[in-house]
């Protein structure tokens, strides 16, 4: 595994681990991910991956452990928090809110500065402009006025993708990102990361395609039973002998 | 002294059996459908004036209305669920359904008052007035008949959750919806059965009650809330929490009526459950499910 | 390894569907600005008449019920309509707040208006504790907590009677001088009633439009993803939450300076609490006006009801029932009903709004397969494959 001597860490965690019942969804994982680069967590189903975001981002406290961001403690902290840290985040089976409309949406993750901000109209001119820019990034500008749950499954996955990019965060952490849309819509949303990782932001990906995690990513993270197995370059991870045993069962 | 604390304590118990069996019916609710159904106690009277209007007119001592009520109960609740509660959006599902359930209960309410009226009632046996001599305390009978009852049941309700292919189903449900369906449970008829055995609690429980209650329509307000608190500190949606939190806080009301009367005892029902939202709010038995609702 | 581009087939694009309105409906829109503006105008000043209107003291006593009723609904909708969190127990606060103005005028003396107000202040204070516990979860333990709140009011106020008066009543002292006469006395209380109302809907707007009342809707619609997106989701309930608290204890103070007698059973009352929730449920919890309309509609039937049958058991049957059919059959209430159906009124079938998902589904199914026919063609709009149909063989993680 060759660790390069530019790499800063970004999200790190230490013997993170969390039990449902009697199941250990994730066991002690130690991990760290790189800053500025595209960062993608694989695994079989079931090894924890979800789990292990969900901690991360705040949506369940782990049984121990730690997690760190840019050095910071964030352990334990509430999501708007982890948010406002600068890591954002989408949900697995994309999460809109279906009865705001597409405008709204984005709107809802403005972060007030102030009193005067947060009792002033959500509508304010700087920030609707500022989302519609977003939406014209993702191509979907045109549906601005639609209600969420009115819009094809493949434009709600852009339109989350853009309301996280409204809380402006440095780091990215996007739950499969390719699940359920086709060939074309996956090529589009990898452009979009590479664009936006070129301007600097860091993605932490859980993914299932392969051809997307491969070509896309800079350094991949293997998980099995809820802690990770191995880790490097795709070509080095390809080449990983437990990598193969893990997923194919050999 | 001691024997008022003795006879306080196993008064507790007793009322903690009658707590605990309809706790566990109020969690099966929640365990297959996260519904909190607002009606169950009002069912719970339904089934003790089922039981009294059976003993008036027969003559026949009440517990056998069980035959009847048992099984309709559970009829009515699988009809509820299929019919009513499935129809609830599920994003929604929480609260329409408690709104849902609060509707029924006031319709059995109003039901109650329109065909018996509002007169209080109470149902006069040979062993009524009947007492026994424990540890120097005064038990009534009939107390430990309801008490009898609801043990019974319960441990029933155990064995058939336990010992099962239903009862693994049901768990399964309870536990994870999606992943019982995957693993080829019928979840919704699954859920219904489940809807029906609590609505067979209510019944169970409703004729314990009459035994040694006087009732009337509007009783199922003074069970609710001390309902509704157990199964909070229990940690929604586990039984064995629920059966715990009832004995606990059912033998503290009778222990604490000592001191405050009966009225302020009470009081110690919405304590537990404010302290337990403050302190621990998936409550003192519940697992991950808890921390969603 | 099973792959989603394995088994997702590529789908030609679905339909613009954000095509710029014609004229007609722009037209249209315009014309139904104006109608609603009327609409407004009208109920205002209709409800600015009734004193007039009123042929006796009974009819303007039960306007000042219904005035009573509809200040409730939209106290209680600040927090019902913007986080969609049900609360069956408001009448807590409604009825905490008829207390405090009587139990301050009464000891203090000072000036029922200003007590009236101090009263809503401390009952909002005391929301606070109860907010933090019962929101902390979600929906389920805050319906419970609603209801024990309540029932633990009612056992200690009847229970206290020392200084609540128990059973036997406490009486709330008049603020207005035994020269003003009873019809006079109902007029005063139904202004103050719609000015009440008036106030509680502007604010209501004001959230309704800032970005707090952005972060509100989002946790209604979903509660983790608010919280992803940096939304404080507790804070904010909290805030609204009190403020709910607040106006539906001036609600309260405010009928308990009217009625001029507090009773316990009726203070803390469950059915107290169910009607708001019927009442703004029946109007439209999502809209600004729906409570008032929700008040003024159940509210009228059900003193009709009463006067027709009296204060009976069947009054219950006829709530519970009511309360069902809405919770079953138009959960979005009354007034974003009529408005979807004037909308669909609009000229060149328009919007995609009013079209349900599995609606525009189905076009878009419909369409898709008449172009596949047509050609193989690319696509330079972004295709997309509907999940549910995408039969990709992956399970979750």
């Amino acid at each position: 595994m060759s660790v390069q001597q530019d790499v800063r860490p970004s999200l790190q965690t230490e013997g993170l681990s969390k039990a449902f019942g009697g199941v250990q969804a994730v066991n002690g994982a130690t991990v760290t991910f790189h800053e500025g680069k595209v960062n993608a967590l694989i695994g079989p189903n079931g090894s924890g991956k979800s789990t292990f975001f969900n901690i991360v981002t705040g949506m369940i406290a782990p049984d121990s452990g730690t997690v760190r961001f840019r050095g910071q403690d964030i352990t334990r902290r509430a999501p708007h928090r982890i948010c406002a840290a600068g890591i954002g985040r989408s949900f697995q089976l994309c999460r809109t809110f279906p009865r705001m409309t597409v405008l709204e949406n984005l709107l809802v993750a403005v972060r007030p500065t102030g009193l005067g901000q947060l009792v002033g109209s959500s509508q304010n001119r700087r920030q609707v402009e500022r989302a519609r820019e977003l939406l014209r990034r993702v191509g979907i500008d045109h549906l601005e006025g639609s209600l969420a749950q009115d819009i094809s499954y493949g434009q709600q996955k852009l339109l989350e993708l853009a309301g996280v990019l409204m809380g402006e965060p440095d780091t990215i952490l996007l739950d499969e990102p390719a699940g359920g849309v086709n060939p074309a819509l996956i090529g589009r949303i990898g452009t979009l990361v590479k664009e936006l990782n070129a301007e600097g932001r860091t993605f932490i990906i859980v993914e299932h395609n392969m051809d997307m995690v491969m070509s896309l990513s800079d350094h991949i993270v293997v998980f099995d039973r809820g802690a990770p197995i191995a880790e490097g370059t795709p070509s080095e991870v390809q080449q990983d002998p437990r990598v193969l045993e893990a997923y194919l069962g050999v | 002294m001691t024997a008022l604390i003795t006879q306080a304590v196993i008064l507790g118990i007793l009322l903690g059996g009658l707590y605990a069996l309809l706790a566990a019916g109020l969690t099966l609710y929640f365990g297959v459908m996260r519904v909190v159904m607002i009606a169950h106690s009002a069912f719970l009277i339904l089934a003790a004036y089922l039981a009294w209007a059976f003993h008036r007119a027969t003559g026949i001592d009440p517990l056998f209305s069980l035959i009847a009520t048992v099984p309709l109960f559970f009829l009515l609740g699988v009809v509820m669920q299929r019919f009513l509660l499935s129809r609830l959006k599920p994003a929604t599902l929480t609260m329409m359904s408690v709104l849902l359930t609060f509707a029924i209960a006031l319709i059995i309410e109003g039901m109650l008052g329109f065909v018996w009226t509002g007169t209080q009632r109470r149902i006069s046996l040979s062993y009524s007035t009947a007492s026994l001599e424990v540890f120097g305390a005064n038990i009534a009978v009939v107390k430990l008949v309801a008490f009898g009852l609801a043990a019974v049941s319960l441990l029933a309700l155990y064995l058939l959750m336990k010992a099962t292919s239903f009862g693994q189903a049901l768990r399964a449900t309870i536990q994870h919806k999606e992943a019982a369906a995957l693993l080829g449970i019928d979840t919704e008829k699954v859920a219904g059965y489940g809807f029906g055995l609590g609505l067979a609690t209510a019944a169970i429980g409703g004729t314990a009650l009459a035994l040694d209650s006087t009732i009337y329509p509007s009783l199922h307000w003074h069970w609710i809330g001390p309902l509704m608190a157990i199964i909070v500190v229990g940690g929604l949606g586990s039984i064995p929490g629920a059966a715990i939190a009832a004995l606990v806080l059912g033998l503290s009301q009778s222990l604490l009526q000592i001191p405050l009367g009966t009225t302020w005892a009470q009081t110690v029902f919405y304590l537990a459950l404010f302290i337990t939202l403050m302190v621990r709010p998936q409550g003192f038995f519940g697992g991950r499910l808890a921390q969603r609702f | 390894m099973p792959n989603a581009s394995d088994l997702a087939t590529p789908t030609p694009t679905a339909p613009d569907t954000g095509r710029p309105d014609d004229s007609a409906g722009e037209r249209f829109d315009r014309r139904l600005g104006l109608a609603k503006a009327g609409l407004g105008v009208v109920a205002i000043v209709l409800a600015l008449m009734v004193p007039w209107l009123a042929p006796d003291a009974f009819i303007l006593s039960v306007a000042v019920v219904i005035a009573s009723y509809a200040a409730f609904a939209v106290g209680w909708n600040f927090v019902g309509g913007f986080t969609g969190y049900i609360s069956l127990g408001h009448a807590s606060y409604s009825g905490l707040g008829g207390y405090a103005v009587a139990l301050l005028t009464t000891h203090t003396g000072i000036n029922p208006w200003v007590a009236l107000v101090l009263g809503a202040v401390v009952v909002a204070l005391l929301a606070v504790p109860i907010g933090i516990a019962s929101l902390r979860v979600r929906g389920a333990s805050f319906v419970i907590v609603s209801i024990a709140l309540v029932l633990i009011l009612l056992l200690v106020f009847q229970s206290w009677a020392s200084v609540t008066g128990g059973s036997e009543g406490l009486r709330v002292p008049r603020p207005f001088d035994s020269s003003v006469l009873r019809p006079e006395q109902h007029t005063r209380f139904y202004f103050l009633f719609l000015v009440l109302i008036g106030i509680a809907l502007v604010v209501w707007w004001l959230i309704d439009r800032s970005q707090f009342g952005a972060g509100l809707k989002a946790i209604r619609e979903d509660e983790d993803k608010a919280e992803a997106l940096g939304v404080p989701t507790f804070r904010y309930k909290l805030v609204v939450f009190v403020i709910s608290a607040f106006f539906t204890s001036l609600a309260g103070g405010l009928y308990a300076l009217w009625f001029g007698n507090l009773d316990p059973v009726f203070q803390f009352s469950i059915l107290t609490g169910s009607y708001m929730v019927l009442m703004s449920l029946f109007g439209g919890i999502r809209s600004l006006v729906g409570p008032v309309v929700g008040a003024v509609v159940v509210g009228y039937a059900m003193e009709v009801f009463k006067a027709q049958y009296g204060d009976s058991q069947f009054h219950l049957v006829a709530l519970g029932l009511l309360l069902a059919v809405v919770v079953l059959f138009m959960p979005e209430g009354v007034v974003p009903e009529v408005l979807g159906l004037v909308h669909r009124l609009r000229p060149a079938a328009t919007s995609i709004r009013e079209e349900s998902a599995a609606q525009l589904l189905e076009r878009n199914r419909a369409i898709d397969a008449e172009r596949r026919a047509q050609t193989e063609a690319t696509s330079e709009r972004e295709p997309v494959e509907d999940p549910r149909h995408a039969t990709t063989g992956k399970g979750r993680s």
